[in-house]
Formats: structure tokens, C-alpha cells, sequence
């Protein structure tokens, strides 16, 4: 079994691998990827505690969090489908339509 | 050579976990966005290597059903619907790029700073290690018994409210990626 302050520190990593894919790109679709990434970067901490507790509740809420990932992508490229056919871009730099 | 396989079965999270860094990274820094892509599938791989070395059978696989199966295929099959040459010429990254790269490392630097004895000290080398009165249960029932134990019973409401937020999503999505006129 792996230590604990091993899976704290990969799953930050991966976290904050993502808060920087989020804050550096202007691809909207590569901002949605980096979402998914920190949703996995907390679901590895919460299955690797359900394994500490003994109980099944970690892995059950991270089964939730895998449906709500996939919910989350199924909206997100349907934003990003419509953003392309009406602005023909996917950069969020251009994506103002609600600046007054 | 049997000792090197023990030690690579020692650190099975610890291999998985640098190679899902190194997907993430190829993510976040690739300049084509398809390779982008398949740096998030070779990090979700790893993730669900990462799921099999806690013993999460059930989890792992479903990691790779969902994510590798699924999701990356929509990423790729959207990342080649839309035309991105436009996206090259006005530049990959954002204009505050070194301030965000900055700050993230300066939240990395102060993690490990606040949890130094928590991450490093002598406490935390212990391994998670399952609770003793749980593992003859664990060992009768098995990974995924556990599992549909603790959806369809102890949190059966949550998992019904989800496939609701499933239902929304989907109608969403038609709704929303449908053409204008009908």
C-alpha cells in the first residue's frame, strides 16, 4: 500500500496542474480537460481515504463524482459546440458576449 | 531482479502518479490541441493505475470505461470538429502566463511548507492500510459488492439525485449544441 503523504502530494500535484491549465491556456476545450483533471485529482484522495476508514463512502462519492464529471463534459462541449457556430472561435479571450 | 519487482510493486501509486504528471503536463503545455488530448487519456490511464494499487477493482475499471472510453473520445471527436488554425495565430497561452505559473508554485511551495511534518514526517510514512474489522468483510465480499453496497444502500439518495443531474445534462446538451432553426 502506498504511504500517506505520497497520495497527498500526487494528488496536489495534479490539482495544481490543473489551477495552472485553467489559468494559462486560451482553449476553451483544453479548460474543460484541466476541470476534469482536478475532479480526478480529488477522487484519488477520496478513494485512497475510503481505503484508510475502512468504509465504502469514499468510493461510492467518487462513483458520484465520476457521473458528475461526465454530466460536466456533456454541457461543456455543447457550450463549446454552440460558442464555435455562433462566434466561430473557441478562445475564451473572445468570448464577451456578456461585457454591457 | 525479484528484488526490483517487489520494490516496483512497493511504489505501484508512486509510478502511476509521475506518470499521470507527465500527462497532465504534455496537457497543459502541448502547442497542438489532439496532442493535448492524448496527454489527459495517458493521465487518466495512470489515474486508474493509481485506483488498482489502492485495491479499488471496481473503480479502476470504471475509470477506464468512463474516462479513456467516453470522455476522451468526445474531447478528440469535438478538438477535430472545431477548426483551430485561428487559435495558433493568436497565441496558445494567455497573456498573464508567467504570473499564473508563478502563483501555482507559490501555492505548491506553500502546501509543502504548511504540511511539511504532515507530508514528511514520521507519522505519514505509515502506509493507508485497511481498517482491521473491515478486512475479513472486504475479502468475503469483494471490491465491487462493497461498492453496490454503499450506492443502492447507505447512499441511495444521492445516487438517484445523480442520475436526474445525468438526465438534465443530456437533454441540456441536445438543447444547447442543437442548429438554431429547426
Amino acid at each position: 500500500m502506498p504511504a500517506m503523504n505520497q497520495v497527498l502530494l500526487i494528488s496536489f500535484l495534479l490539482f495544481s496542474v490543473g489551477v495552472a491549465g485553467v489559468l494559462i491556456r486560451r482553449n476553451a476545450l483544453i479548460i474543460l480537460m484541466c476541470a476534469e483533471l482536478m475532479l480526478n485529482a480529488a477522487n484519488i484522495n477520496l478513494i485512497a481515504f475510503a481505503r484508510h476508514s475502512g468504509t465504502v463512502a469514499g468510493q461510492a462519492f467518487a462513483l458520484m463524482v465520476m457521473g458528475l464529471a461526465a454530466a460536466e463534459v456533456a454541457i461543456g462541449l455543447a457550450i463549446v459546440v454552440a460558442l464555435y457556430r455562433k462566434k466561430n472561435s473557441i478562445s475564451v479571450d473572445e468570448i464577451n458576449l456578456l461585457k454591457g | 531482479m525479484e528484488q526490483l519487482l517487489i520494490k516496483i510493486g512497493q511504489n505501484f501509486f508512486l509510478i502511476f502518479g509521475v506518470i499521470a504528471l507527465g500527462g497532465a503536463t504534455t496537457m497543459i503545455f502541448a502547442k497542438n490541441a489532439v496532442h493535448s488530448v492524448m496527454g489527459f487519456l495517458l493521465s487518466m490511464l495512470a489515474v486508474a493505475g493509481c485506483y488498482l494499487s489502492f485495491g479499488a477493482e471496481f473503480m479502476g475499471v470504471a475509470q477506464l470505461l468512463v474516462y479513456a472510453g467516453g470522455i476522451v473520445v468526445l474531447f478528440l471527436f469535438v478538438v477535430m470538429l472545431v477548426e483551430l488554425s485561428k487559435a495558433k495565430e493568436k497565441g496558445l497561452f494567455q497573456r498573464q502566463t508567467p504570473f499564473a505559473l508563478a502563483l501555482v508554485l507559490a501555492g505548491a511551495v506553500a502546501f509543502v511548507g504548511v504540511f511539511w511534518k504532515t507530508l514528511f514526517g514520521a507519522s505519514a510514512r505509515e502506509a493507508l492500510t485497511l481498517a482491521p474489522g473491515l478486512v475479513a468483510q472486504g475479502e468475503k465480499l469483494g471490491n465491487a459488492q462493497m461498492v453496490s453496497r454503499g450506492l443502492f444502500a447507505e447512499y441511495l439518495l444521492p445516487f438517484e439525485i445523480l442520475s436526474v443531474i445525468l438526465l438534465v445534462a443530456l437533454v441540456g446538451a441536445v438543447v444547447l449544441a442543437k442548429a438554431e432553426r429547426v
